[in-house]
């Protein structure tokens, strides 16, 4: 199992990386930087579907870095879990890049839109797929200080004051994860995480590891948005270019989702503990405030903002279950959710384009001038709000099935008033953007650029794999289901990274 | 640009002068002895970094940039460049990414000396410090509001 | 099968370009799809009553969900009235939104809800039903909302949607737990194990859950008012939707169910309460109402309260009562909606009191009309006959006589319904109306006479009809074989005696009807207060509570967040230090202490201080250099070199930009209170506090020794290297490094677009 030196783990960040360092060296020429954009996204994406393959065929794949051996080097270390969720950064990474030649001005391509980009992409993926938790720190801040720079490119007001709420709060998640390794090395004085999970095993019921688990809990639960540490999203997510929201929105929050999902499935496994009680009552919460927080939005891109938070509970309620069924829905629900999230956010971009506004008082009559992009919408719209047979749906089956098997009525109770809430917003959007007509003494108005083709075509691609993965849900699940039992097997993680223990 | 930092005194920008040369190849020394005494790429790109801007404080911004020849923006591409390449010879040879290469050198006057892939790699650290501390230095001291 | 049941989506997604190629003619074009549906159902008519046929294909076979489909009675009466009905509202559609600028869109939403109705009603797997199901419900908010310009159009469809779906996300959840307790989704299985499923603790949150998801669709009290509302739908919409085939599905899913859920007493109290209430009030709001579509709409909730309490009873009478009812209610409402369009496209009005003698001008239609609301009325030998003789059987037998009150004052009040409908436009005065009257064009009629003749010739072949549909369709409900013997003719009996009564009260009703309507004003107040203003005070409340939440969290005040987050950080952590603490020691030893090194912790927190209480920027960049110095030589103590060094020179550069920023900044205002400060300072102490002592627990609370035993060992026979850091750097944690210079290189990259950036559009402003 221990193909030391299988390039497919590597590739997912070594070519964003390297893009962007190409594309520094290459700051004074917009051209090459575009191409190298496309192409870079494109290689990534083929690299991580070639990953996704290698793991689902040959299982956990595994390169130990400057080849020292585990524990002592760092390891990369791909799971399905994390092959997948490379996969989705490589979809839209390759979205965002489209999109962006289109709608990106010169001055921002001038001043390195591209190399952050890839950066944020290359700390994305090197979240998922390393096995220390230290570089997971680093990639965390490769991540933050990539997003932080994104958000004030341009640097206009709100962007200002949505970007210090932004990197504030962040910084406050950064603290709390050093702190925790800190604490954590102290410990167990290791930081690979197969050798963390193997060390502390025996050790759950420790209140030194159980306060380490609530400080990641806090941690993570910061970066993924979940009640009541999601203030940083809101007030900075509607702030930057379309093309950036859409890649935040599909991939930022979600790298704390995943980094919930890996420690608390390997290092501390949730039982009948405290923090599962917690992160039950986090998952509810986090719904529910989303949901409602949406209600209260007439901007598009607010309204989308909230929504993220609301739809991180149902990944939250997967993984605080913690039953097979139940991480199986997490992660059926990421992969979902991801697709749909940056679509809407381009859709909202795209309307923008035809409109000039993202006020829903200032919109109106999409439907009857541009009834395509009215289909569009309706697509991943829906598929939020959980109606079939689009992709929400099947998600939301699956975490509310594994919540009535479970039988935490309370949880499901909520998870469906807010499925209806969200369809609330959904059609509030739809009502005023599409249907109502375009309102007297609307300041709206046509932005001229040209390139509307291919944003339209980003938004097509990301809609049918929408209706794709609610169409052919049968292979999806397959594939979350390899997932959840591979989540569900520490040992199995241990001895790929560590050699085989028995 | 009316800088009041024009008129600073003589001494002080002879001294300056004189010492960036020093700097500099103090802070060669100190990345190309890091390896077994405190010292390092980083710590060679700081005080890299710090002997320009003590440049920039005696003389001026432009001077500063002048003296650097390159963008500082440069440095930060070739500097990340060069330490992912630092890394890529061992995939040639089968092994993992980032596994260190090393060879001997015969050099007069240091006698044998390891040079391998490590080297490069905190060259590579070197140049990006230097890159960003200039980056972001000279911008905000060339900043107009 | 499954080509009947897709094929329809397909044949939806080419219906915009069909239109624009075929024109004016595209209604007939269109209906042939219906019509091939209608024969390919026809084709499973003969062998109807040798049992169930089922077809198979696989979905989500690891989730259970599979689309298999199943023809019986009861499915094969709904699949020949969606095809059926289909057909000629398409062809009505065509001629009815003639010249429409959506008419294209219409078909399409139309068609596609006709296959997903059609999937609800052939389904066998629960969850396929459930799909199909909320398709309905979404096409029918799209048709609803159809001329969407409309802002009361949009408020309808939303309502519609709103009702349905929350209905259907409760159907949902009693759907999942069925096929847990029932041990499959397979409608084929689940029927043949309605003991086990009565019998399970669940049962009871089970049949709620459902019966929430069928009342909602099937406009049951209190949740009848969407279905009113929802006549802003284009006629053809409200004719075929909302009267004869959506909102039966919640009437078919009872029945449906009947078998694995039916026959207990809480079953029969739920659905004969809701049903009768349903009943009594649907008609009373019919006779009040002037809008020819409202009446239709309020008698079809009528209507669907009516088949409720039949599937409540639950006798094999009843049962076959339903079924009858469901048929004939079907094609008189069809019927008479179309007919509605009709005056509504020939005249241009939509009130009754706006008509009057328009029987010399389209006498076809008023014959139709005529003919239709015989069999609402329920008069011989019209089929409405047949099932209300039944209906009246089925509550004779039930013990309970309010039942039979309730709907006997019901069929009283229909019979009035019938005589409005029937009557007024018709003859009498000619009232001068909108456009001049003409008779309608044969697209336009085709569906109404056919459907009413139907009616008429059910009534005259009732065993006819029995034998070779309606036997089997209650079988299907009642879940063993049943004969029910509909004839025209039972005999003299009670029923034939509620009959006659309920025809010559109805009709008195009818001559003194603006009497009644008077009289009875008192009951619009009440109306008023009914559940609409329930739903309005959910949707108010929604809307007020999602902005006070809002506000709270979501204040806009970075220090509110900060505050939040870091109190909800600590309060977590002293909850573990609080619940699982025990054995936890503060690792306090004072006793090693030199003295330069408490000198160094007093410098330390001396800066620290003062750089928080300054009211100096440059004050504050002294101490906060201080302190950075402090460490640096804390780190030099602790022999730690390349950090030391490291530290100093971040500690210069740092200073040097702060320099740089700073005399760039506003002055320094002191803007908080003192109390705010204290409080302030409390959080951070908090913070300190919880931090230091969560250190000082990790020294007693070492699990392992450290692996960097052997990074010390192998960093000169490995790294090459003396300098372990270095070596740690540069080799063993390379990775990490590689992040990091990129972090340097993002910083540097964000500073300049961030300064650059603003400058160059300044400079084009």
């Amino acid at each position: 199992m221990n193909h030391g030196m299988a390039l497919d783990i590597l590739l997912p960040i070594l070519i964003p990386l390297a893009a962007a360092a190409l594309s520094l060296i290459c700051w004074r020429s917009r051209a090459l930087q575009r191409g190298i954009s496309v192409m870079a996204t494109t290689g990534l994406m083929v690299a991580a579907v070639v990953l996704l393959v290698r793991v689902y065929d040959n299982g956990i794949q595994v390169m130990y870095t400057g080849n020292w051996p585990a524990p002592f080097g760092i390891v990369l270390v791909a799971d399905l879990l994390g092959a997948i969720m490379v996969v989705l950064t490589g979809i839209t990474g390759l979205a965002t890049a489209i999109y962006s030649l289109a709608t990106i001005s010169k001055a921002h391509e001038h001043y390195g839109y591209y190399p952050l980009m890839h950066l944020l992409l290359a700390g994305v993926n090197g979240a998922f797929l390393t096995g220390d938790i230290f570089n997971l720190y680093v990639w965390f801040e490769v991540m933050l200080v990539a997003s932080f720079a994104l958000l004030i490119l341009g640097g206009e007001r709100a962007q200002m004051e949505g970007a210090i709420k932004y990197v504030t709060l962040n910084l406050v998640s950064s603290a709390m994860f050093l702190s925790a390794v800190g604490l954590l090395y102290g410990l167990a004085g290791t930081l690979n995480m197969a050798d963390l999970a193997e060390k502390l095993a025996p050790h759950q019921d420790n209140p030194m590891v159980q306060i380490v688990a609530m400080l990641f809990l806090v941690a993570f639960g910061i970066k993924a948005g979940a009640f009541p540490l999601f203030f940083w999203l809101p007030a900075s997510y509607h702030t930057p270019r379309v093309a950036v929201s859409s890649l935040f929105a599909g991939l930022l929050t979600k790298v704390g989702v995943y980094a919930l999902f890996r420690v608390f499935t390997l290092i501390f496994p949730l039982g009948d503990s405290l923090i599962r009680d917690l992160l039950l009552g986090m998952a509810g919460a986090t719904m529910l405030v989303g949901v409602l927080g949406a209600a209260a939005q007439f901007e598009f891109r607010r309204i989308l903002s909230f929504h993220i938070i609301s739809q991180i509970g149902y990944m939250l309620m997967g993984l605080a279950l913690f039953t097979p069924l139940a991480i199986i829905g997490g992660v059926f629900y990421i992969m979902h959710h991801i697709i749909v999230k940056s679509n809407l956010f381009l859709i909202s971009g795209l309307v923008y384009r035809l409109q000039g506004s993202y006020d829903l008082k200032q919109l109106g009559g999409v439907y009857r001038q541009h009834p395509w992009v009215g289909i569009l919408f309706l697509i991943p719209a829906l598929s939020l709000a959980g109606l079939p047979p689009l992709s929400g749906f099947f998600g939301k089956f699956i975490v509310i099935k594994a919540g009535v098997e479970a039988e935490f009525w309370w949880l499901v109770a909520v998870a469906l008033v807010v499925g209806l809430l969200t369809l609330y917003s959904m059609i509030k959007i739809w009502a005023e953007v599409f249907w109502k007509e375009m309102p007297e003494g609307s300041t709206a108005s046509v932005q001229q650029r040209g390139g509307t083709g291919l944003m339209v075509g980003t938004v097509v691609a990301l809609a049918s794999l929408t209706v794709l993965i609610g169409v052919a849900a049968e292979p999806v699940y397959q594939l979350a289901s390899a997932t959840a039992s591979q989540l569900l097997d520490p040992p199995g993680y241990i001895n790929a990274v560590l050699g085989d223990r028995s | 640009m009316n800088n009041p930092r024009q008129h600073q005194s003589l001494i002080l920008r002879v001294t300056g002068y004189f010492l960036l040369p020093l700097l500099i190849l103090f802070s060669l020394f100190m990345l190309l002895r890091g390896h077994n005494e405190p010292g390092g790429g980083f710590i060679g790109g700081l005080v890299a970094a710090a002997a320009i801007v003590l440049y920039m404080i005696f003389s001026d911004v432009k001077a500063a940039r002048r003296l650097v020849a390159v963008d500082p923006r440069d440095l930060l591409g070739w500097g990340l460049a060069i330490a992912i390449l630092s890394g890529l010879p061992g995939l040639f040879l089968g092994q993992p990414f980032m596994t260190s290469q090393w060879m001997e050198l015969d050099v007069p006057m240091f006698g044998m000396l390891k040079v391998g892939t490590p080297l490069l790699f905190d060259i590579g650290v070197y140049l990006v410090v230097i890159g960003t501390v200039l980056t972001i230095l000279l911008t905000l001291a060339e900043a107009e509001d | 099968m499954l080509y009947a049941l897709l094929g329809g989506f397909g044949v939806a997604a080419l219906a915009a370009w069909l239109h624009r190629l075929t024109g004016r003619h595209s209604g007939w074009i269109l209906a042939l799809w219906p019509a091939t549906l209608l024969l390919y159902f026809l084709s499973f008519l003969p062998d109807i009553n040798s049992g169930t046929v089922l077809f198979f294909y696989d979905w989500i076979p690891s989730l259970q969900i599979r689309l298999s489909f199943r023809i019986d009675g009861l499915s094969l009466l709904f699949a020949l009235l969606i095809s059926g009905i289909g057909l000629f509202i398409v062809a009505y559609a065509g001629r009815y939104l003639e010249g429409h600028r959506d008419l294209g869109r219409f078909y399409v939403i139309l068609l596609a809800f006709m296959s997903s109705m059609l999937g609800v009603v052939l389904a066998d797997n629960l969850i396929a039903l459930f799909v199909f199901w909320e398709l309905t419900s979404i096409t029918s908010y799209l048709l609803i909302g159809f001329n969407h310009e409309d802002a009361s159009a949009r408020r309808s469809a939303l309502q519609g949607l709103f009702v349905t779906v929350g209905g259907g996300l409760a159907l949902m959840t009693g759907l999942i737990l069925l096929g847990q307790v029932g041990g499959s989704y397979e409608l084929t299985e689940l029927l043949d194990n309605g003991d086990a499923i009565r019998q399970h603790a669940l049962y009871t949150p089970i049949l709620l859950l459902i019966v929430l998801g069928a009342f909602t669709k099937s406009a049951q009290f209190p949740f009848h008012f969407w279905l009113p509302n929802a006549m802003a739908a284009p006629t053809p919409v409200s004719a075929y939707l909302h009267s004869a085939t959506m909102v039966k599905a919640g009437v078919y899913l009872l029945a449906r169910l009947h078998p694995a859920l039916g026959g207990t007493e809480l079953w029969s109290a739920l659905l004969g309460t809701a049903g009768a209430v349903t009943l009594f009030i649907g008609i009373w709001l019919a006779v009040r109402s002037t809008g020819i579509k409202k009446m239709l709409a309020y008698s079809t909730v009528m209507a669907l309260g009516t088949l409720t309490l039949l599937i409540g009873i639950g006798s094999e009478q009843a049962l076959a009562a339903a079924m009858a009812f469901l048929l004939a209610h079907s094609l008189y409402k069809g019927a008479l909606f179309m007919i509605a369009g009709i005056i509504d496209h020939e005249t241009g009005s939509k009130d009754l009191r706006d008509t009057g003698g328009l029987f010399r001008a389209m006498p076809v239609t008023a014959v139709v009309a005529g003919v239709a609301a015989l069999s609402l009325a329920g008069v011989l030998p019209m089929f409405g006959f047949v099932a209300k003789e039944l209906l009246f059987e089925s509550v004779l037998d039930d013990p309970r006589t309010w039942l039979l009150a309730m709907v006997v004052a019901g069929a009283v009040m229909t019979v009035a319904v019938a005589a409005l409908i029937g009557i007024l436009p018709w003859y009498g005065q000619p009232v001068a109306t909108k456009k001049i009257p003409h008779e309608a064009p044969p697209a336009l009629l085709a569906g109404p006479v056919v459907l009413a003749t139907l009616g008429l010739l059910g009534g005259l072949f009732a065993p006819w009809v029995d034998q070779h549909l309606l036997a089997a369709a209650t079988s299907a409900v009642a879940g063993t074989p049943v004969n029910p013997d509909l004839a025209l003719w039972h005999g003299i009996n009670p029923a034939l005696g509620l009959s006659l009564f309920s025809l010559i009260a109805g009709l008195l009703l009818y001559r003194w009807h603006d009497g009644f309507r008077t009289a009875t004003a008192f009951t619009d107040t009440l109306a008023k207060r009914g559940p609409e203003r329930g739903y309005d005070w959910l949707m108010a409340a929604l809307v007020r509570i999602a902005e006070t939440q809002t506000r709270f969290f979501q204040s806009g005040y970075l220090r509110y967040y900060l505050m939040i987050t870091l109190l909800t950080s600590m309060s977590l952590v002293w909850l573990v230090i609080g619940m699982k603490g025990d054995g936890l020691r503060l690792h306090l030893d004072l006793r090693d202490v030199q003295f330069h090194e408490a000198v160094l912790i007093f410098t330390l927190m001396a800066g620290a201080i003062t750089a928080a209480r300054t009211t100096s920027r440059l004050g504050a960049v002294a101490a906060l250099g201080a302190v950075g110095f402090t460490v640096a030589l804390l780190y030099v103590m602790f022999s730690a070199p390349d950090l030391g060094i490291t530290q100093v020179l971040v500690e210069t550069l740092t200073v040097i930009l702060l320099v740089l920023v700073l005399f760039r900044l506003p002055g320094f205002l002191k803007l908080s209170s003192t109390a705010l400060r204290v409080r302030d300072a409390i959080v951070a102490a908090s913070v300190g506090v919880t931090m230091t002592a969560l250190v000082l627990f990790a020294l007693d609370a070492r699990l392992y020794d450290s692996i960097s035993h052997w990074h010390i060992a192998e960093s000169l026979p490995s790294g090459y290297g003396r300098n372990m850091v270095n070596v740690i750097l540069v080799d063993f944690r390379a990775l990490d490094t590689l992040g990091e210079i990129f972090v340097l290189a993002l910083a540097a990259i964000g500073v300049l677009a961030m300064i650059r950036l603003r400058a160059e559009d300044k400079r084009h402003e």
